[in-house]
């Protein structure tokens, strides 16, 4: 059975060997969420920071250094419009890119969960995807720059989603392949009886059986696609600037503004932060596998 | 029309003549066709290209033809060699890491104390971290006099690291941030697989057994296998490329310490401008990584069929 | 989740009601800024703008710092100023600093390029003209339509850089350099002279003229508790992280080392022994790892043992921050110091800095007899360390003239003043009109004004103006074609030999190696050619 968090508990009384490691369990995510949530305590405070104070020991403010909005001013007002528009550039390249490669990879994954391939066999195609992460960003970028500018989609986010979306299909390809890979066959078998299309099977079968991995998937496709820095600095300039390459730019002539570095690591975190949000809700009210087990 | 048995694994395609079995490869590559053409058309040229570049010699007026010989010198390269085996260190530390550290955490989360959910969503976190903001964050995090970690040693009565100024040191800082940021995407697919154990399985076995190691390992670790693996080699052929963290926090240093075989292409490519030199780099690189990903699927390719 | 929300709400609550409080400090300053460049704008010289150019624009690159950053900010401020003037305006793309050679050159390769104008750095220029990608502006620069700069009060070392062999190439604009900074208080502290008197049987030299005196002086101030007890005491901060332009520092110490005046009656005249640095001019066979280059980087590994072992991992913050903060006694850098030192948000040591032109040596190298020379008093090399951000103009700028008239217009003696007294710029002095009486024309008012302490704008000027019109003799700077290629193979041997991973001797054979290598690859003759013309060689 799964309770409200969705996660799967055990039913009964819980023996005192499992109230150790119950008590085990949480001590270590008590320390695992303060080692994921300090670099992002310490954003917070050096962005409050004067240049001068940001390498002088201070963890509290007010306590041990000066707090300042200066940074957050200038970042706010005078950088406001470039900093809103690498969101909006993060946002819709990075969900372009998933859409893209979620829909094909989606595809790809059923086909290679699901078939047997004459010619080319399904191992090799599985390798053919997972490829794709293997090639260092560094060597196809000029080519990529080359053909951008042929076909002038140079600074454009449409060229930002291609790219972005190749490299995250494997992603969705090998996940969802593990995905489909888990549900019995005999749902989808019985759909096939009544005479259903494959895509439907999928679509209204499969599919939402696998909705933790596709969110999980898609999650990791945008993610990959919020961070991504080489192809994004070399294919854009000033219109498809995403938050990855504007970080960049806190690093001037003078070295690092460390204000800056983290007044735009937490802006771009904050989106995708809300997304996680929402995205965990449909996590929890969306799961269906207690209805096929059970 | 009988029903075919059209499954995963060796169990065949089942009866039936030429034409379903034409029809069947005609359905099976619809599916799988429309991201095979994709990433042909965004992937072949550019390596197609990369391979050509790396058989040039770039120079004033353009490239000149030079064979196999960047290769040559490559091999004789000892920063080639320098950058070679950082990476593989890299690679072999930070998947060790990642994937024991997010196992135990997926491990601890799926026995549902209270909390999981809002650990869950913070551990989302980390991932969406931009690499570059972190480096440059850890410029400040590691600082050897007196930033954060060296304070909190001093408390405890230790002498300061020297996190960024050593070869060594260096290495675990970029170790440290890239195992910040990836153990949670270990965490999230290896959590996921758990959940899709069936609980009855579970309680059937709690009935037979007391102790959970045996069920841990014959029962629960054999059935998430397939994500397992799935998440190692995402996880080998990622670090493999590693280059954002050494490119804000070390810059490859100090001396070559860090400088892993991305860095050095993106250097050798985009900043020195000796583009065949750099593809000459990125084709070893994608050698390499095949025969990784090859040996891999050997050993565990019975789970991929 | 929810943590994160009330947090965001709390700073957003901060930002409105704080925002109130500081603009009022803020407030004054602007009105002086404003008020000055007003002045400076009447002042300086229009030359007769064209009319056809109302309402047309062009793209001028530069590095990304944004409105209120070095090197761009003076781009953004004085748009408005433009557009009054000439009806015209312009837009500023940014690129990250680590990105600019990337970029502008695939820019410039590129058949539609998007640059017209490039404001960047000085070391780029061998690429720039050996590939055809950027115009000769001689014809600008004597046209009265356009405004006139005073070439004749650029110092001489920076109008060679806007120079490639017979033409004109760059606007004048920044002008970068290292001096020495150290702390005025310290040294003039009768308890640490007499110290260092008694340790070292000579006076401390204030400042020191010598690197070897440096050297010493370092030591002293590394091993003495001159901070009070139990703080940090370093002995210099020197910013040597590799790909943070660190190997400046090597070259620095390296120059009165190796470059010696020409026999004869000019001193400065290039020929085969004399002043030259990088490589031979007859054949290009490099000179970084002859005796002088391996005496500097041992005299730099000493000086990095006389601070911090944590250098090696500093960029230019984390270095001036050592010194900045009070943590160390000097520090050799940019021209950024002392405009940082002079902001409360940036030190605690303001009134407190002084500053002095780079050391020389006591002794050179005679190349032709190879063998060490004593020099008369000191050896002193001046430099021009650093990019010195200049405006060129590309080769497929569509309306090259109006891109001339705005660099020349920002290379005027007044607009160029106005940018070096004003820290945010990032624009460093280098003509006659910023430095003061009797030399030049600037007046410590202007940078008092600008919130200077006296003495330390005093000593600042001071400083760059000795190096750059008093200095006998110049470091050559490279910008042969490949420069990045050259630069980064120094940088990364300098840091392996300053981690002890390889021995002084043997970082610089690597280095030469590889200068070989890319000389070979880029066309030996081709850059013998380049090299010459960089450097003003016609044999000898």
């Amino acid at each position: 059975m799964t309770d409200r968090d969705g996660i799967r508990r055990l039913g009964g009384v819980p023996a005192r060997s499992d109230r150790l490691k119950d008590v085990v369990a949480s001590a270590i995510l008590v320390l695992a969420a303060v080692w994921v949530l300090f670099p992002f305590y310490w954003a917070a405070i050096t962005s409050l920071k004067q240049p001068v104070d940001v390498f002088r020991l201070s963890f509290v403010p007010w306590v041990q250094f000066t707090p300042t909005l200066s940074n957050w001013r200038s970042e706010l007002f005078y950088r406001g419009s470039a900093i809103f528009s690498g969101l909006g550039n993060s946002f819709l390249i990075g969900l372009g890119a998933c859409l893209v490669a979620m829909a094909l990879g989606t595809l790809a994954g059923y086909g290679l969960a699901r078939f047997r391939y004459r010619g080319w066999r399904n191992r090799d195609i599985s390798l053919y995807f997972l490829s794709q992460r293997f090639l260092p960003p560094a060597a196809t970028i000029l080519p990529f720059f080359y053909f951008a500018q042929r076909l002038d989609l140079l600074d454009t986010r449409i060229i930002l989603i291609a790219a972005n979306a190749t490299f995250t299909m494997p992603f969705a390809v090998l996940l969802m392949r593990d995905a489909f890979q888990g549900i019995p066959i005999e749902m989808e078998e019985a759909a096939r009886v009544d005479g259903a299309s494959y895509l439907q099977i999928l679509l209204r079968i499969s599919l939402p059986l696998t909705a933790p991995t596709l969110v999980a998937a898609g999650i990791i496709s945008f993610a990959f696609t919020w961070n991504e820095f080489v192809f994004a600095f070399v294919l854009s300039y000033s219109r498809a600037v995403p938050m990855s390459v504007l970080i960049a730019g806190t690093q001037d002539v003078m070295g690092v503004q460390f204000g800056y570095v983290s007044t735009r690591l937490l802006l771009a975190i904050l989106p995708p932060a809300i997304v996680v949000l929402i995205v965990q809700r449909y996590i929890v009210t969306g799961l269906t596998l207690g209805a096929v087990k059970g | 029309m009988s029903t075919t048995l059209e499954g995963r694994g060796p169990e065949g395609d089942g009866a039936g003549g030429t034409s379903r079995r034409r029809g069947y490869q005609l359905r099976a590559w619809s599916f799988t066709a429309p991201g095979v053409v994709w990433v042909f058309a965004f992937t072949i040229f550019p390596l197609a290209h990369t391979l050509y570049l790396s058989l040039q010699s770039t120079g004033l007026g353009g490239n000149r033809f030079v064979g196999l010989r960047n290769f040559v010198r490559l091999w004789r390269d000892y920063r080639f060699w320098s950058a070679l085996r950082l990476t593989l260190t890299f690679v072999t530390v930070s998947v060790v890491v990642t994937v024991v550290v997010g196992t135990v955490l997926a491990l601890a989360v799926n026995r549902g104390v209270r909390g999981t959910r809002v650990f869950r969503t913070l551990s989302i976190l980390p991932m969406f971290a931009a690499p570059i903001a972190l480096g440059y964050l850890g410029l400040t995090i590691f600082y050897q006099q007196g930033g954060p970690i060296n304070n909190v040693l001093a408390a405890v009565g230790l002498r300061p690291v020297p996190w960024l100024s050593d070869g060594r040191w260096a290495l675990v800082s970029i170790l440290a941030v890239d195992v910040w940021q990836w153990t949670p995407f270990v965490f999230l697919v290896v959590l996921a697989a758990l959940q899709n154990v069936p609980a009855e399985l579970l309680e059937a076995a709690r009935l037979e057994t007391s102790s959970s190691w045996p069920v841990l390992t014959r029962i629960t670790f054999p059935l998430i296998r397939g994500p397992l693996g799935t998440v190692i080699i995402l996880r080998i052929v990622e670090a493999f490329k590693v280059f954002d963290i050494p490119f804000t926090l070390t810059n490859g240093g100090p001396g070559l310490a860090t400088r892993s075989l991305t860095y050095d292409v993106y250097t050798t490519g985009l900043r020195n401008q000796n583009f065949g030199y750099a593809a000459s780099i990125a084709v070893v690189m994608l050698v390499l990584v095949m025969v990784v990903a090859i040996v891999f699927y050997r050993s565990y390719g019975s789970t991929y069929e | 989740m929810a943590k994160r929300c009330s947090t965001y709400a709390v700073l957003a609550g901060f930002l409105f009601v704080g925002t109130a409080g500081v603009s009022q400090a803020a407030a004054s300053m602007d009105e002086l800024e404003k008020s000055t460049a007003d002045k400076a704008f009447a002042a300086a010289p229009k030359g007769k703008p064209n009319p056809a150019w109302k309402g047309q624009t062009f793209t001028i690159a530069t590095l990304a710092a944004g409105p209120r950053g070095a090197i761009s900010g003076p781009l953004y401020f004085w748009k408005p100023y433009f557009e009054k003037l000439t009806g015209a305006t312009y837009r500023v793309v940014e690129i990250a600093f680590g990105d600019m050679q990337a970029k502008i050159e695939t820019d410039f390769a590129s058949s539609a390029g998007q640059y017209d104008a490039v404001v960047g750095g000085q070391f780029m220029m061998g690429d720039y003209v050996a590939n055809d990608w950027i115009i000769p502006i001689d014809k600008y620069l004597n046209d009265p339509s356009y405004p006139k700069m005073d070439l004749d009060s650029i110092a001489p070392a920076y109008k060679a850089l806007d120079r490639w062999g017979d033409h004109w190439y760059a606007f004048n604009n920044d002008h970068d350099g290292m001096i020495l900074y150290y702390r005025r208080d310290l040294f003039n502290d009768k308890k640490w002279q007499d110290q260092f008197q008694a340790k070292y049987k000579y006076a401390l030299p204030n400042p020191p003229k010598t690197w070897q005196q440096l050297l010493d002086v370092a030591s002293f101030f590394n091993s003495v508790e001159w901070n009070g007890p139990g703080k940090e005491h370093q002995g210099i901060s020197l910013h040597l992280k590799v790909g943070e332009q660190g190997f400046f520092d090597f070259l620095s110490i390296a120059a009165p080392y190796v470059v010696s005046a020409a026999p004869g009656g000019n001193p400065k005249k290039v020929t085969r022994y004399h002043n030259v640095f990088w490589f031979d001019p007859t054949d290009m066979k490099p000179l970084v790892n002859t005796a002088p280059f391996v005496k500097a980087l041992e005299t730099e590994i000493a000086l990095y043992k006389a601070g911090s072992s944590a250098q090696l991992s500093w960029a230019l913050g984390e270095a001036w921050n050592a010194f900045l903060g009070g943590q160390a006694a000097m520090c050799y850098s940019f021209g950024d110091v002392t405009p940082l030192a002079e902001s409360a948000a940036n030190s605690v040591i303001k009134g407190k800095v002084a500053a002095s032109p780079t050391p020389g040596s006591t002794e050179v190298w005679d190349f032709q007899s190879k063998k060490w020379v004593k020099a008369s008093g000191a050896n002193l090399v001046g430099n021009v360390d650093g990019a010195s951000w200049s405006g060129v103009i590309s080769r497929k700028a569509k309306n090259p003239d109006l891109v001339a008239y705005f660099l020349a217009w920002q290379g005027t003696p007044e607009i160029n003043h106005w940018n070096t007294t004003w820290g945010f710029t990032g624009i460093n002095p280098g003509t006659k009109y910023d430095f003061f009486a009797p030399f030049g024309t600037a007046k410590v008012e202007d940078y008092v004004n600008a919130g200077y302490d006296r003495q330390d704008a005093i000593d600042y000027v001071n400083a760059y103006q000795k190096q750059d019109f008093e200095y006998p003799l110049q470091l050559p700077y490279l910008r042969i074609p490949g420069t990045p290629a050259y630069l980064e193979s120094l940088d990364v041997h300098l840091s392996e030999a300053l981690s002890g991973h390889v021995s002084a001797q043997e970082a610089l054979n690597r280095i030469a190696n590889d200068w070989d290598e890319i000389t070979d690859r880029l066309g030996r003759d081709k850059q013998v050619k380049f090299y010459r013309e960089a450097i003003g060689y016609t044999g000898g």
